[in-house]
């Protein structure tokens, strides 16, 4: 079966999804699965009344069966109680759409895990919390100061053959990919300087989405730097130049490669 | 070619009138195929398509000769066949360097150049990317090449009539061709090895095709596909001049109507029937269901609409998050193409993002509409 091969009532769910948004106030509590990186992410918020789900929104970057399960699950759901909700599961959601694509029926049927994550917010007396990122807390709220390129591997063996670490020319970077990491005002300077001689700029920092105005970092959202939180560099690679750099997704704890052609660590 | 399947049946390896007629027609479409691309008759050797050429021309290659050295450079970027053919001949004990391309996809040939080492016999590189369009410095590679002992294996089959081949004037060594790239029968493809340049067989048997590819040949295809390439040289440079005004309107009209909206490949080394598109927060197989919906075909990158699960490894080798690829989106234009095409993805296409965005926890309305 092509994963394009979804039922009608798949396609209907994902034409006209039912219960888009966002819920807000003491009584709600907010679920969330998935990962961008892989291709999905989803909220789901539920309004909480006498045990009961009164109301139920979802939010979802994904595919189509991504959208489709989130709109199902929330019509499923709406008017059960904690208990029978919690008994729903993805197989149900799936059966409900007339089934989904085999490949599909893992990776983009999580809607019912976010539900389910939801109504253990609302158990654990989380309600009326914005949705976080979970495993936030051993992620340093700042990024201290750092040794300088020592730290991340191969970045003093490439120090001068695309690891740099001072922004003493910046028209040496022109058109590179330039990677920056994150040390703290300076570094985001550095970067939003960048974005005038390369259109590719990407700023690697290993705490949250900052929501304050007056995080250095906050500058960084209405630019062109593309901006990976909650993230580390942990090495640099290439054969005599820089190729790569390979970052840790703390938020996951998975690690993936970038290809890159510059990194710029400030000491 | 529909006489060669039933009225003139001869086998060419056969000496009776039957088979000495199919003889004269695969001769003639081998010179006609030869043609198309600047080659000699006697340099072209019909396969299977385009993943039994590259099979033969780089392991045919390399285990023809390994007393020359035992390395061989890709590009990241090269198709998937490519990379597979690789890493299987790295399993035979040969060994494979990697060339990064730029954020648009380009192989840097200083980049290629340090990684040449004594031991490289091969570099193979395609002339361009069939996914994102863009075309490679191949006359550059070539030159850079040129007096090093190393051969240049091109896998052209995005590239055919769509950007001008000519052997003499570029000089690879090996050359993959398809027929299915050319509106040909598809099941058929060509290797073009220049004259001199030795490799050896990857499929024993009854010797055709100067012993370098055995069966028998699949005369109707063969006569289909010269005769596609015949039609393709005559009509390339009136549809190189059609299809790049097509794909230009398109691509300044979807970075000018979506907003958070990036071109992939390159702005102008570019195959004329490409547009690649990124959209911030929006993933890409939902927007080839929202497109099939209003009657248009599209591609992506993203892993979701993949067999393998895994995105697009050469939008990941243009140094592209695996989020951005999901959010990916290509267009091509062919020989059926009408400006109408474009009219109907310009107006279907923004209230299709607009909408998914709507949806997507990771778009942010206070940064952009």
């Amino acid at each position: 079966m092509k994963s394009t091969t979804y039922s009608e009532k798949t396609l209907d769910h994902f034409r006209n999804p039912r219960n888009v948004g966002t819920l807000e106030g003491p009584d709600v509590a907010v679920g969330k699965v998935g990962n961008p990186v892989c291709g999905d992410l989803m909220y789901m918020y539920i309004r909480v009344k006498d045990d009961r789900i009164a109301d139920i929104r979802f939010q979802t970057f994904g595919c189509g069966s991504a959208v489709a399960t989130s709109s199902m699950t929330t019509e499923l759901v709406k008017g059960m109680t904690l208990n029978e909700a919690m008994k729903v599961t993805r197989g149900d959601v799936a059966d409900a759409l007339d089934g989904l694509p085999p490949i599909k029926m893992h990776c983009s049927n999580l809607a019912a895990d976010a539900l389910h994550d939801a109504i253990k917010a609302w158990r654990e007396g989380r309600a009326g919390e914005k949705p976080a990122p979970p495993k936030t807390s051993d992620i340093p709220a700042t990024c201290g100061p750092e040794t300088g390129p020592s730290d991340i591997e191969g970045a003093d063996t490439l120090l001068g053959k695309g690891v740099h670490d001072g922004l003493a020319d910046p028209s040496a970077f022109a058109d590179k990919r330039v990677l920056v990491v994150d040390r703290g005002k300076p570094s985001v300077d550095a970067a939003l300087e960048l974005t005038k001689h390369t259109g590719r700029v990407i700023f690697l920092s290993p705490t949250v989405e900052p929501s304050s105005k007056d995080d250095p970092r906050t500058p960084l959202k209405r630019s062109d730097v593309k901006v990976i939180y909650e993230a580390r560099p942990i090495a640099v690679l290439g054969e005599g130049e820089v190729e790569k750099v390979r970052v840790h997704d703390l938020r996951e704890d998975e690690e993936y490669e970038l290809f890159i052609d510059a990194v710029l660590i400030l000491a | 070619m529909r006489p060669w399947f039933t009225e003139r049946y001869g086998n060419p390896s056969s000496l009776h009138l039957d088979g000495d007629e199919a003889t004269a027609a695969l001769e003639s479409s081998r010179e006609k195929v030869a043609r198309f691309i600047g080659a000699g008759s006697e340099e072209i050797i019909f396969t299977s398509g385009a993943t039994e050429s590259n099979n033969l021309a780089v392991i045919g290659y390399v285990t023809g000769n390994r007393r020359k050295g035992d390395h061989v450079v890709i590009a990241e970027s090269e198709h998937i066949s490519i990379h597979n053919i690789a890493k299987h001949i790295e399993k035979q004990g040969f060994k494979v360097s990697r060339v990064g391309v730029d954020q648009y996809g380009r192989v840097s040939v200083d980049k290629l150049r340090r990684k040449i080492t004594d031991a490289t016999i091969l570099v193979s590189i395609g002339w361009a990317s069939s996914e994102i369009g863009t075309i490679q410095p191949i006359r550059e590679i070539a030159e850079a090449l040129r007096g090093k002992g190393i051969a240049l294996h091109s896998d052209a089959v995005a590239a055919l009539g769509l950007a001008p081949i000519d052997v003499g004037a570029v000089p690879v060594d090996l050359l993959t061709l398809s027929s299915n790239d050319i509106y040909g029968p598809k099941g058929l493809g060509a290797l073009y090895i220049r004259k001199n340049v030795h490799i050896a067989p990857i499929m024993p048997g009854g010797g055709q095709e100067r012993g370098l590819r055995s069966g028998g040949e699949a005369i109707p295809a063969i006569v289909g596909m010269a005769a596609a390439a015949e039609i393709m040289t005559s009509e390339m440079p009136a549809e190189v001049a059609r299809l790049a005004q097509y794909r230009d309107r398109l691509i300044e009209g979807v970075l000018d109507r979506i907003p958070r909206t990036y071109l992939n490949g390159h702005p102008r080394e570019r195959l004329p029937n490409n547009a690649h598109f990124r959209f911030d927060a929006v993933e890409g197989e939902s927007l080839l269901l929202s497109l099939k919906d209003k009657g248009i075909a599209a591609s992506t990158g993203s892993a979701c609409s993949s067999k393998t699960l895994e995105p697009s490894h050469t939008l990941i080798a243009c140094g592209l998050l695996h989020e951005e690829a999901h959010g990916s989106l290509e267009f091509t234009f062919g020989r059926w193409s009408k400006p109408e095409d474009t009219d109907r993805v310009l107006e279907a296409l923004p209230g299709i993002v607009a909408r998914l965005r709507a949806l997507s926890p990771l778009y942010d309305k206070e940064v952009a509409p």
